[in-house]
C-alpha cells in the first residue's frame, strides 16, 4: 500500500516538472513568437522589413566636439552613414583619454536641422550614461538610431552632434 | 472519536520520547516534518516581513516631507525594490506554503507531506535567497534599483546588486516549484478515505490551485530573468535595443508570470477566510461548489490578463480592449466569493473573536482593493493612472488587507492548535483594530495622491503632496508598531498565554484539525482517520450532500 502510494507521489511529481520544464521553455518561446506576433500586426518599428524601399536615403553626418580643457578626445569612425526611412542607424565613435588620471565624462547630443530628434530616435546611445575612462584608456562605443517611417521630402541631410563635457558632480 | 484520538495518542507519545534524543540543530536543520518545516517557514516569512517592513519605513520616512532628508534617490530606488521584492517572495509566499506546510496534512488527514525530505530543501533555499538579497546593498552599485518588476533597460544597465537579485529569483524560483510539486501531490494522492475532491477544505482547494499556478508561471520569470542574465553578461539580446531585442518584450513575460503571481498571493487568502468565516458564524460555507469554480476561474483567467498592467506602452486598440473586458471579467468569481462570504455570515451566530475581526476586515478592504482594480482595468483611465500612486494604494488594499490580513487571521485561528496555549483575545482585537485603523491612515490617503498626480517610485515631490504623505507616512509608523505588538502577542502565547487550549478551541470548527489535541503531536494521521470521523465533520461543514457526488 505504501510503496503504491510512493510510486503515484513520484509519477505525479514528475509530470510537475516536466510541465516546470515546459514553462521555462515557453518563456524562451515567446521570444518568437512575439516577433511574428508584432509583425503580424504590424506594430515592430525597429523591423527594417516595414521600411518605405522606395523613399530617398537620408544623409546622416556625425560631428564630434571635446569641451574646453577637457583631456579627451572623440572621434566619428563613421562620419557619414546614410539610411533608408524605417531602417536602422549604427554609427561607432572612439573615445580617448588623454591624461594619466581616470576621466568621468558624458557626451551631450545636439541635431541640425533641431525637428530631425524627432526623425531620428535613439534606441541606444553612449550619452545616456555618464563614462569614466580609466588613464590613457581608449574605448569604442556606439550610437543606434531608427529612422522614421515618414521622412519629410525636404530633409535630404542631418546632423547629429555630440560634445563632450567632464561628468558633473552629483 | 475516543478509539480514533488513542490511536493518535500512541505514536505521540512514543515519539515524545524520540524527540528528547533529536537536538535542537537535528531537529530544526534537517526537519522533515510538515510541522516543523511548517513552522520554520512561518518564522522566515515573519523575520522578512519586518525587513521589508523597515525598508517600507524607510521609504515613508523620506517622504514624510518634500525633498531629500535621508536617503540619496539611487539608494531609494534600491529601497522600493527590495521592499517589493522582499515582501512578495520572502514573506507573503513564504508565509502562505508555510501555512500549508502545517495545516494541509491536519486538515485533509495525511501523516505528512507527500515528499519530506523535498520540504526540508524547498525551504533551505529561502535563507541563502534571502542573503543574497541583503547582501546586494553592500556591493559596488548597491542592490537593484528598477523595481520589484526589474524592467530593462535599467535592469540590464544596473550594477552586480541585479546579479545577486537574479540569482535570488533563481533560488526563490525553484523553492516555490518543489513547494508546490509537494503541495499539489499530497492534496491529489494523500485525502483520508471518504473525502472526496469536492468534499476537502476550501484552504486545500485554494492551496491546490495556487500551487498548479506557481508550477506554471515561477518557470516563466525564472527564464526571463535568465534572459536578463545573458543579456548582462552573455551578449544576447533579448531585451537589448543594440541587438535588435525589445525591451517590451520582457514586459510581456515578466507580466505573464507577474499577473497569476498575484492570485497566487491572494487564492490563499480565499482559503483561509473560507475556513474561518463559516466557524465563527457556525453555518456551513455557503456555496462551497461555486467557490471551487470561482477559485479555477480566477486561476485560468489569470493567464490571460497580463496586458492590463502594459496598456501604456504602446497597444492596438483592440488588444487593450480585449486585456480590459478579461480584466473585468475576473471580478464575476472574485464577487461570486464576496457574496458568498457574506451569504455564510448572514443569519449566522457570529461571534467577533480576532480571525473572525481580521477576516471580515479582509472582506471589506480587499473588496474596496478590487474595485480600485475595476478602476484600473480600464484603459483610458489607466493611462492617466499608470505609475501614480493610486497603484500603489490599490495594490497595498489587495496586498496588505488581502494576503497579510489572512496571514494574521490564519495565525490567531491555528496558534492554539500550533502551541498548545490560547492567545491573549484583548491583545488579539486590539491588534486588528489598531493596524485596520493605522492600514487605512497608510494607503486610503495615497488613492487622492495617485489621482492628484503624484508619481510612484520618487524620494521627493511637489508640495502639493505634501498632507497626505505625512499623514500616510504617520499611519506606516504606527502600523509597523502594530506588528511588534503582534510579535509579542505570539511569543505570549507560545509561552503560556492564557492557559490550555482543548483539542477544538472554536465551536464551529469542524475540519480535520480540530480532531488532533492541541498542541498538535509531532506526528499525527500515521493512521488516517476514520471514515466516521471524516463524515462527522463533512456533515457539520454541509459537505454530505448529494450536490458533490
Amino acid at each position: 500500500m505504501q510503496s503504491t502510494l510512493q510510486q503515484a507521489n513520484r509519477k505525479l511529481a514528475i509530470r510537475m516538472m516536466v510541465i516546470a520544464c515546459l514553462m521555462f521553455g515557453f518563456g524562451y518561446a515567446m521570444v518568437p513568437f512575439y516577433g511574428a506576433l508584432c509583425k503580424a500586426m504590424g506594430i515592430d518599428r525597429a523591423n527594417s522589413d516595414f521600411a518605405n524601399t522606395s523613399a530617398a536615403v537620408i544623409r546622416v553626418e556625425f560631428d564630434t566636439n571635446v569641451d574646453t580643457g577637457l583631456a579627451a578626445s572623440l572621434i566619428a569612425l563613421d562620419p557619414v552613414l546614410a539610411a533608408k526611412p524605417g531602417g536602422l542607424l549604427k554609427a561607432r565613435f572612439r573615445l580617448i583619454n588623454k591624461s594619466d588620471q581616470p576621466l568621468k565624462v558624458r557626451a551631450i547630443p545636439s541635431y541640425a536641422p533641431a525637428r530631425a530628434a524627432g526623425l531620428l530616435q535613439k534606441l541606444e546611445c553612449f550619452c545616456f550614461d555618464g563614462l569614466t575612462l580609466a588613464a590613457n584608456e581608449q574605448r569604442d562605443v556606439m550610437v543606434v538610431l531608427l529612422v522614421a517611417n515618414e521622412l519629410p521630402e525636404e530633409l535630404g541631410a542631418a546632423t547629429l552632434s555630440y560634445t563632450l563635457h567632464p561628468e558633473l558632480k552629483s | 472519536m475516543t478509539t480514533a484520538h488513542d490511536a493518535l495518542h500512541a505514536p505521540a507519545h512514543d515519539h515524545a520520547h524520540e524527540e528528547h534524543h533529536v537536538s535542537f540543530v537535528q531537529r530544526w536543520f534537517y526537519a522533515t516534518n510538515h510541522k516543523d518545516i511548517g513552522t520554520l517557514y512561518l518564522w522566515f516569512a515573519f523575520s522578512m516581513f519586518i525587513t521589508g517592513g523597515i525598508m517600507a519605513l524607510c521609504i515613508r520616512a523620506e517622504l514624510f516631507q518634500p525633498g531629500l532628508q535621508f536617503w540619496q534617490p539611487d539608494f531609494f530606488n534600491q529601497l522600493t525594490t527590495l521592499h517589493g521584492v522582499i515582501m512578495v517572495f520572502g514573506a507573503i509566499m513564504p508565509a502562505f506554503t508555510g501555512l500549508a506546510n502545517w495545516m494541509l496534512p491536519l486538515m485533509i488527514g495525511a501523516p505528512d507531506m507527500a515528499f519530506a525530505r523535498m520540504n526540508n530543501w524547498s525551504f533551505w533555499l529561502l535563507p541563502p535567497a534571502a542573503a543574497l538579497l541583503l547582501i546586494s546593498f553592500f556591493v559596488p552599485g548597491g542592490a537593484a534599483a528598477g523595481g520589484w518588476t526589474l524592467y530593462p533597460p535599467l535592469s540590464i544597465q544596473a550594477g552586480m546588486g541585479m546579479d545577486l537579485a537574479i540569482f535570488a529569483i533563481h533560488l526563490l524560483g525553484l523553492s516555490s516549484i518543489m513547494g508546490s510539486i509537494n503541495i499539489v501531490t499530497t492534496v491529489l494522492n494523500m485525502r483520508a478515505p471518504g473525502m472526496t475532491m469536492l468534499k476537502m477544505p476550501l484552504f486545500g482547494w485554494t492551496m491546490l490551485i495556487t500551487a498548479y499556478l506557481l508550477i506554471a508561471v515561477a518557470p516563466v520569470l525564472a527564464g526571463a530573468v535568465t534572459m536578463l542574465l545573458t543579456d548582462r553578461h552573455f551578449d544576447t539580446h533579448f531585451f537589448k535595443a543594440i541587438g535588435g531585442g525589445d525591451p517590451v518584450l520582457f514586459q510581456h513575460i515578466f507580466w505573464f508570470f507577474g499577473h497569476p503571481e498575484v492570485y497566487i498571493m491572494a487564492l490563499p487568502a480565499f482559503g483561509i477566510v473560507s475556513q474561518i468565516i463559516p466557524t465563527f458564524a457556525r453555518k456551513p460555507l455557503f456555496g462551497y461548489v461555486s467557490m471551487v469554480y470561482a477559485t479555477c476561474s480566477i486561476a485560468i483567467l489569470s493567464f490571460m490578463v497580463w496586458g492590463h498592467h502594459m496598456f501604456a506602452v504602446g497597444m492596438p486598440a483592440s488588444t487593450q480592449l480585449f486585456f480590459m473586458f478579461l480584466t473585468m471579467l475576473i471580478a464575476v468569481p472574485t464577487g461570486v466569493k464576496v457574496f458568498n462570504w457574506i451569504a455564510t455570515m448572514w443569519q449566522g451566530s457570529m461571534t467577533f473573536e480576532t480571525p473572525m475581526l481580521f477576516s471580515i476586515g479582509f472582506v471589506c478592504l480587499f473588496t474596496i482593493g478590487g474595485f480600485s482594480g475595476l478602476i484600473l482595468a480600464i484603459a483610458p483611465v489607466d493611462t492617466q493612472m499608470q505609475d501614480t500612486y493610486y497603484v500603489v494604494a490599490h495594490f497595498h488594499y489587495v496586498l496588505v488587507a488581502g494576503a497579510l490580513f489572512t496571514l494574521f487571521a490564519a495565525t490567531y485561528y491555528w496558534l492554539p492548535k500550533w502551541t498548545g496555549n490560547m492567545y491573549h483575545e484583548g491583545r488579539g482585537q486590539f491588534h486588528f483594530w489598531w493596524s485596520m485603523v493605522w492600514f487605512n491612515v497608510t494607503f486610503f490617503p495615497m488613492h487622492f495622491l495617485g489621482l492628484a498626480g503624484m508619481p510612484r517610485r520618487i524620494p521627493d515631490y511637489a508640495l502639493q503632496f505634501t498632507d497626505f504623505n505625512a499623514i500616510a507616512s504617520i499611519g506606516a509608523f504606527c502600523f509597523g508598531l502594530g506588528q511588534i505588538f503582534f510579535l509579542f502577542n505570539v511569543i505570549h502565547t507560545i509561552r503560556g498565554g492564557v492557559g490550555k487550549a482543548p483539542a477544538k478551541p472554536w465551536e464551529g470548527a469542524n475540519t480535520l484539525e480540530w480532531e488532533v489535541p492541541s498542541p498538535a503531536p509531532h506526528h499525527t494521521w500515521e493512521t488516517p482517520p476514520s471514515l466516521e470521523m471524516v463524515e462527522k465533520g463533512l456533515k457539520a461543514q454541509g459537505l454530505l450532500g448529494d450536490h458533490h457526488e
